[in-house]
């Protein structure tokens, strides 16, 4: 295990820099300069710098990678012309978007019309400070990590509403409506599932799940678990089949209808984030996090930052299955949603957590192995 | 929420062209519906008056914009009957060569449409792709890939380039496979059937009193096929079936559609062996110099020939993509059509929208109005 870590490294990188501004410095100014708590405090916005940049730059590779899967699907090649294979092409839209005006409809309200966008691009962004992405690569030992997404993410659909409310659209307000009674049904079959990891591990925390699953990954014998939970997060990511509310083809672009520029690009690049939040939470929950099975030679497993390698091919193969999904199948009808969810998924999460339950009391079940926290 | 209007339409995805369907809806339900039509009205039928016989079909390419040569055939076969004259029998052939044509790509546009309007991404681009290998055919003998302006008063413009067709049978069996695939993507998929099954239901009763047909008709069980029951150029000599559904949904109006495809292809074969057969003229010797060469000035042997040339009504009725188009030309003598008048299917088709919308819900819509595939071109004319 290295004990190289990302806050070490902001750490370092903060006293290289202050140490460097102090030899410049006369005496008052260095010892100020080179206080300790100065020298964290500054560690601790470079490391906050670093996971935003990595977040959004991972989110953007994200969009090129669905784009280049979805042409891939479709018979066509996707973006080509900027950058290698259009690698450029998402920076491209994003400057694009960044040079356009603001509109803002006249009757629409300013306060909800721009905090919305604002918040939601915030709240998702906030989720990748608690998540863990390998060993050391978080932002410490929460012990209550899963709650905290969890939580930050079902803060979603109040911001969709607020935004799209103060639009002042028919269509953004129906759009509005369906995100809300959507996201709140299906964020009972995705605690519920969730509750069945955390009943086999035994805690919260995101870290501690990933390393119960050394024995075996919670995708085998928590398989529902895993489908109720892919299900909803399909639902609560809004892609394709439960993309209603923004449903192009009957509500012309949903709750963002009368955005453009670069608050369009807030959505999108939230949505983005929300989606590669879901991709990341299944590889942490279901699919072992950063660690590889025993049966893998070391040599894959002990290069350098091999835990991160690892991590993110999983990210991006789950996030390849979303794609893969949302080209092949037809979007449901509003209803239809609320009535699989209510009537469907909710029972089959009960069902998944019963499933975990007798997982825990009989603690070991061929051919997976044994639950390793139960002490058998 | 409580009831509103609102206009879907005439900028809206839903409307695949420029209309405006106005809605009323208590939240998702539908209460009632008023489409609302001519936004795209340019007055075909007035400047067709002033145009010659031969110009007149540059108009029909921009009636329908997927079936233009459906529209130039329909008024190709009034127009002779008004001129009292017979294309050769090899120019029959190539018009139901164009005419089938026309009807994939339509369907294969429609195919691409519909399946947008339910959120089906991928088959989207399917349909697109394989409705160019159609576009790339024609093209190879009119020279246009949307307005081809190829069929003439007494014939059509030019024969069939070498070579072409083979490159159609091996277009025609690459199109037969993929419609499997077509069926596969949406018949074999459970929430294909929950969003179009028992939606936006309109009987053969219905259908009959609001004037609704062609596939719509055909969905709700009526096999009434023009080409078949009052048979025109030369489809009474070739073989094929009336595909028809009993459903009168969404579903049977998918199912029409699919299966018309299979009998296009199969019409399409009979007309290329055909083809390969019988060489032959395209034109008819006995033309008019005024009609041959509209642009030519006028010489005193045209001059007397049009003043003397017969008075005559010519009326006909073409199973078009979308249904029964119907075309009535009157012909006063001298070169331009005194009156033309035409009968667009669509506009039927979707004037009935009350009765096979209202009750259902919002997100109905795409695919209902989508089942009924429109072509606002013709509508407004």
């Amino acid at each position: 295990m290295s004990t190289i870590t990302l806050y070490s490294v902001a750490y370092g990188l903060a006293s290289l820099l202050l140490g460097a501004l102090g030899s410049i410095l006369p005496g008052a100014a260095r010892a100020a300069v080179t206080n300790v708590d100065v020298v964290t405090g500054l560690g601790v916005l470079i490391f906050a710098a670093i996971l935003l940049a990595a977040s959004m730059l991972n989110t953007i590779v994200l969009i090129w990678w669905e784009r280049k899967l979805l042409g891939r699907f479709m018979d066509r090649r996707g973006a080509m012309h900027v950058g290698y294979a259009g690698l450029l092409q998402n920076f491209a839209d994003g400057f694009k978007l960044f040079r356009k005006d603001t509109v803002k409809p006249r009757e629409a309200d300013a306060l909800g019309f721009f905090t919305g966008p604002a918040a939601y691009m915030v709240t998702s962004m906030i989720i990748f400070g608690v998540l863990p992405i390998s060993t050391g690569w978080n932002s410490g030992a929460l012990p209550l990590s899963l709650l905290l997404a969890l939580a930050i993410f079902s803060f979603a659909p109040l911001f969709i509403f607020v935004s799209a409310w103060s639009s002042n659209n028919k269509y953004s307000l129906m759009g509005g409506m369906r995100s809300a009674a959507q996201m709140i049904a299906y964020e009972v079959p995705l605690l519920l599932a969730v509750v069945a990891v955390v009943i086999v591990s035994g805690s919260f925390s995101l870290t501690t799940i990933v390393y119960e699953q050394q024995n075996y990954w919670y995708w085998g014998p928590l398989f529902v678990a895993l489908i109720v939970f892919v299900a909803a997060m399909l639902a609560e990511m809004e892609r394709i089949p439960f993309d209603l509310p923004e449903a192009e083809a009957e509500l012309v672009e949903g709750w963002n209808t009368e955005y453009g520029g670069m608050l369009f690009a807030f959505f999108m690049l939230a949505d983005y984030l929300r989606a590669l939040v879901g991709s990341i939470l299944v590889v942490l929950l279901f699919l072992g996090g950063w660690t590889m099975p025993s049966w893998v030679p070391s040599a894959a497993t002990s290069f350098p930052l091999a835990g991160i390698f690892w991590f993110m091919l999983k990210t991006y193969l789950v996030f390849g299955v979303f794609v893969w999904i949302r080209a092949s199948l037809p979007r449901v009808r509003t209803d239809q949603l609320l009535r699989v969810g209510w009537n469907r998924m909710i029972p089959l999460s009960l069902l998944a957590v019963f499933l975990a339950a007798v997982l825990v009391t009989v603690k070991c079940v061929w051919p997976f192995g044994c639950v390793p926290s139960m002490g058998v | 929420m409580s009831e509103m209007w609102i206009n879907m339409g005439p900028q809206h995805p839903m409307t695949h062209g420029l209309w405006n369907l106005r809605v009323k809806i208590d939240g998702e339900m539908i209460l009632d519906v008023d489409p609302e039509m001519g936004y795209l009205h340019r007055g075909i039928e007035k400047i067709s008056e002033d145009r010659h016989y031969n110009e007149v079909i540059t108009l029909m390419d921009r009636c329908c914009y997927v079936a233009g040569l459906a529209w130039e055939h329909l008024y190709i076969i009034a127009s002779e009957e008004a001129l009292h004259l017979e294309a050769p029998e090899r120019a029959l052939y190539l018009r139901v060569l164009c005419e089938e044509f026309q009807r994939l790509a339509s369907h294969l546009m429609w195919y691409a449409a519909f399946v947008q309007d339910i959120g089906l991404m991928s088959p989207f681009l399917y349909g697109m792709r394989d409705r160019d290998l159609i576009l790339d055919l024609l093209q190879s003998y009119t020279g246009a890939r949307m307005t081809y302006e190829y069929m003439r008063v007494g014939g059509v413009r030019s024969d069939l380039p070498p070579g072409f067709t083979d490159r159609t049978r091996k277009v025609l069996d690459w199109l037969n496979a993929r419609f499997v695939e077509y069926d596969q993507l949406c018949l074999g998929s459970d929430i294909f059937h929950k969003r179009c099954d028992g939606l936006g239901i309109l009987k053969a009763n219905d259908c009959v009193a609001h004037g609704v047909t062609g596939p719509m008709l055909r969905s709700a069980g009526v096999p009434r096929d023009l080409r078949r029951d009052r048979p025109y150029a030369v489809y009474d000599q070739l073989e094929f079936d009336i595909a028809h559904a009993d459903t009168a949904d969404v579903t049977g109006r998918y199912l029409v559609r699919m299966e018309e495809m299979r009998q296009s292809l199969r019409i399409l074969r009979q007309v290329v062996d055909w083809l390969d057969r019988h060489p032959g003229p395209v034109m008819a010797d006995q033309l008019p110099r005024w009609l041959g060469a509209p642009y030519a000035p006028v010489g005193n042997e045209g001059y007397l020939l049009k003043r003397h040339y017969p008075k005559g009504l010519g009326f006909s009725a073409v199973e078009e993509p979308h249904g029964e188009a119907q075309a009535y030309v009157v012909n006063e003598g001298g070169e331009h059509p005194y009156r033309v008048k035409f009968r667009s299917p669509v506009f039927a088709n979707i004037s009935a929208a009350r009765q096979y919308l209202i009750g259902y819900r919002v997100a109905d819509i795409p695919p209902i109005m989508g089942s009924v595939d429109v072509c606002v071109g013709e509508v407004d004319r």
